[in-house]
């Protein structure tokens, strides 16, 4: 299972804070980004940021381990 | 050592980096700041305050969401980065969550150096690295509605 997190402007937009997913093999960040775009379209359009296990992550072809915790995030605006 | 126990949090002040509801102190932080050693020459710090007015409208409160495992993994590493970036002596990041009211505080950063350049340099990097790396993020709630802060000047 892949565990999915929004935060903010994103678990506003979709209604959804956390998310579990099927996780299948060969999963990467990228695949798992489209198909959360196809059910969630407005709030993934804000995901500009992405963190893997609290880590922050920029490669799309990033393969997806099973029970990974994956946030997708819109720009911070702390401070 | 300032070992208080901040009631807000029911986090020891020592902790050099921390997420909290309540208010913190800038003199009990800079008091744990100069703790840490007697070679400091010199102590930047950085307060963020909530503005009361944002974009045209006047702003009630601001509360914040974090993802707060990854946020606080993201400041420890900040701390140590600056540390070793700027050869500080010790630094402290405190950054508030939950609600805050216009003129609250919400964020406070001290860098301690054995000379002021190095200080005021190492806090300006914090606070500006900050707001690219660590998971928060801000709602504005006015007369006319809520939104989420999507940009950060």
């Amino acid at each position: 299972m892949i565990k999915v997190l929004f935060f903010g402007p994103i678990a506003a937009v979709s209604g959804v804070r956390e998310l579990v997913i099927e996780h299948t093999p060969g999963l990467t960040l990228g695949s798992l980004k489209e198909s959360l775009a196809a059910e969630h379209p407005g709030a993934m359009r804000l995901a500009v940021m992405m963190a893997v296990n609290g880590e922050h992550a920029h490669d799309l072809a990033l393969p997806l381990a099973d029970n990974s915790e994956v946030a997708f995030m819109a720009k911070f605006s702390g401070g | 050592m300032n070992k208080s126990c901040h009631s807000g949090a029911g986090v020891q002040m020592s902790e050099p980096v921390r997420i909290q509801t309540g208010d913190f102190s800038q003199d009990e932080e800079v008091a744990a700041l100069k703790g840490s050693s007697k070679r400091m020459g010199g102590i930047g710090t950085f307060l963020g305050c909530a503005r009361d007015f944002s974009e045209g409208r006047a702003v009630e409160q601001i509360s914040f969401d974090v993802y707060g495992s990854m946020a606080l993994s993201e400041m420890q590493k900040l701390r140590s980065d600056a540390i070793e970036k700027f050869g500080l002596l010790d630094a402290r990041i405190v950054h508030r969550i939950g609600s805050v009211n216009g003129g609250d505080n919400i964020v406070f950063i001290a860098a301690g150096a054995e000379h002021r350049v190095a200080a005021l340099e190492a806090c300006r990097w914090i606070i500006d690295e900050l707001k690219q790396r660590v998971p928060i993020w801000k709602k504005e709630i006015t007369p006319q509605g809520e939104s989420w802060v999507t940009a950060h000047p």
